[in-house]
């Protein structure tokens, strides 16, 4: 009896996970984005009006090469063990950010989308 | 600990190692951190299973530090160890629950653990909400890796007895 509860606990689990990640892919992009390195903000970068350029953001020993290229924005080299940030390609998802665990460093598009009122406000 | 026992205890060990190891040269098509098939596994929900709750953590715990040394990164220890810890917790409770013959099922909800922990690591360690949007990806991915080593670890645990 409990095991055929536990199996419908993991049945609808596992259908929260796709309907979640559905949302996730669907969810649109924005045109600003934050660059943010071990918790802290060093970047916010209106990919719209920026031209192309590459970052480099030293995290200790360790580097990433953040590119920005036609509006769009990625990690183009880590010198982290596993690269999974480099492989996750242009930031895509305005909810999935582009991570580097090991050099705790995330790009990810900022909150609201519109342009930001701080520098109007300034 | 008898000798005898001590020694089955490092050859699971070693063999959990050399399948993580294996595992590590096997390119991985999801470009998601924490999403992997996590073969060693296998020999986890085995001991859980078959072993004493402080040798399966003993077995968990000496992979886990020896796996970050040999595959050279230290820094994901956290994680991993915060994922693997929640994982062995949960289903060394499980067991007393699910049967042998339902074992998958005790091993989708440690990897659901295993996910859990780690997202919680990183969330800790990064202060990123934003990491959050991951969290639906390693569900699903857990769903099935857990299932896939837990039948894995159900074919181990009926052939060898004792």
């Amino acid at each position: 009896m409990k095991q055929r509860i536990l199996m419908i606990a993991a049945a609808s689990i596992f259908l929260l996970g796709i309907i979640g990640s559905l949302t996730v892919l669907l969810s649109p992009k924005k045109s600003t984005v934050n660059i943010i390195s071990d918790g802290k903000v060093l970047y916010t970068i209106d990919l719209e009006s920026s031209e192309d350029r590459t970052l480099v953001i030293p995290f200790g020993d360790s580097s990433n090469t953040v590119e920005i290229r036609d509006g769009r924005i990625r990690v183009a080299e880590a010198e982290c063990p596993d690269k999974t940030c480099v492989r996750m390609g242009w930031l895509r998802s305005s909810s999935m950010p582009v991570v580097c665990l090991p050099n705790r460093l995330i790009i990810e598009f900022a909150d609201g989308g519109d342009p930001p009122v701080d520098a109007l406000t300034e | 600990m008898k000798a005898k026992r001590l020694a089955i205890l490092a050859a699971l060990t070693a063999a959990s190692l050399i399948i993580f190891i294996v595992e590590l040269q096997i390119p991985n098509p999801f470009p998601i951190p924490g999403i992997k098939l996590g073969l060693a596994n296998i020999i986890t929900v085995y001991a859980v299973y078959r072993f004493k709750p402080y040798e399966v953590a003993l077995i968990v715990v000496t992979r886990l530090l020896l796996g970050s040394i040999f595959s050279g990164n230290i820094a994901a220890l956290i994680y991993s160890a915060s994922g693997a810890l929640l994982c062995l917790g949960g289903m060394l409770l499980l067991k007393n629950i699910i049967d042998e013959r339902h074992l998958w099922l005790a091993s989708v909800f440690g990897a659901l653990l295993h996910n859990t922990g780690q997202m919680a690591a990183a969330l800790l360690v990064t202060q990123t909400p934003g990491l959050l949007a991951y969290y639906p990806f390693l569900i699903v991915s857990a769903c099935l890796s857990g299932a896939f080593t837990g039948l894995c670890a159900q074919i181990v645990v009926k052939r060898v007895r004792g």
